[in-house]
């Protein structure tokens, strides 16, 4: 089942992700994060108030996309983790880059 | 507590979330956490300290094991062992695929920033943190044992 939805507006790109992000859902989210990277948006949101679980993988796609975006000179913010996801984000001290 | 929990599957990705779903309230057992919604058991419903950092370090090596143990061909069963008891949870994950070099993990950067950002090499780093023990023996069969033990701050109410 796909773990994510992406709108997109005049300016904005929102990519909302919700249940498991993982070694299973993270290769989907992958191509959509290839395809985005691509237009080179001015300014992607990701809401995370729906991922419930996250692993390494799926950390790893929210990396890229991050890089890549931030590579293209566009803005991103990473919002609301919550509980586990934003548990392993500390622990990857990677919650103070993506000022979560 | 119950007896050890033991659940074995074939080592494909497809039976990941199966054996989550056992560890989480192997979990639970120990932690005593609370279940947000008792009509949904289907739901990603891990909270409480104890649950995350057994559930997330379970994730990695599973992971290790489908990917780097059967190198994605489901060529073997994964055995779990899971030891609750009042204080801790041991978890033992058995394969018999191919040996894996734990001491080839390369460490997470010191500092990290936009640049240093990692995008793999973080499954382990991840384990090794959120546990008391992450003990690995080579086989055949190889052997990941895990330990979480319920430190004061996590510990459930008396």
């Amino acid at each position: 089942m796909k773990s994510f939805d992406v709108t997109t507006t005049a300016t904005e790109t929102k990519v909302a992700i919700r249940g498991s992000l993982d070694i299973n859902s993270a290769p989907a989210l992958n191509e959509e994060v290839d395809k985005i990277i691509a237009v080179k948006p001015a300014r992607v949101l990701v809401d995370l108030a729906g991922l419930e679980l996250i692993d390494s993988s799926g950390v790893a796609a929210l990396v890229k996309l991050y890089k890549g975006i931030r590579g293209g000179g566009g803005a991103i913010t990473i919002a609301n983790a919550r509980d586990q996801p934003l548990a392993i984000f500390k622990l990857l001290r990677m919650d103070k880059v993506f000022n979560l | 507590m119950p007896a050890p929990i033991r659940l074995v599957v074939p080592g494909s990705l497809r039976y990941r979330a199966i054996a989550v779903r056992v560890v989480a309230e192997a979990a639970r057992l120990v932690s005593c956490s609370k279940v947000a919604n008792p009509n949904d058991p289907l739901a990603h419903d891990v909270r409480d300290p104890f649950d995350t950092a057994v559930v997330s370090a379970f994730m990695e090596i599973f992971n290790n094991v489908a990917i780097h143990a059967y190198k994605r061909r489901a060529s073997g069963m994964i055995e779990l062992t899971l030891t609750p008891t009042d204080t801790d949870l041991t978890i033992e994950i058995k394969d018999q695929g191919s040996p894996f070099d734990i001491e080839e993990v390369a460490p997470l950067p010191e500092e990290l920033d936009e640049d240093s950002l990692p995008e793999g090499g973080m499954g382990i780093h991840i384990a090794k943190t959120m546990l008391d023990e992450v003990h690995y023996e080579p086989g055949p069969p190889n052997l990941w044992r895990l330990c979480k033990r319920l430190h004061v701050h996590t510990a459930r109410p008396t």
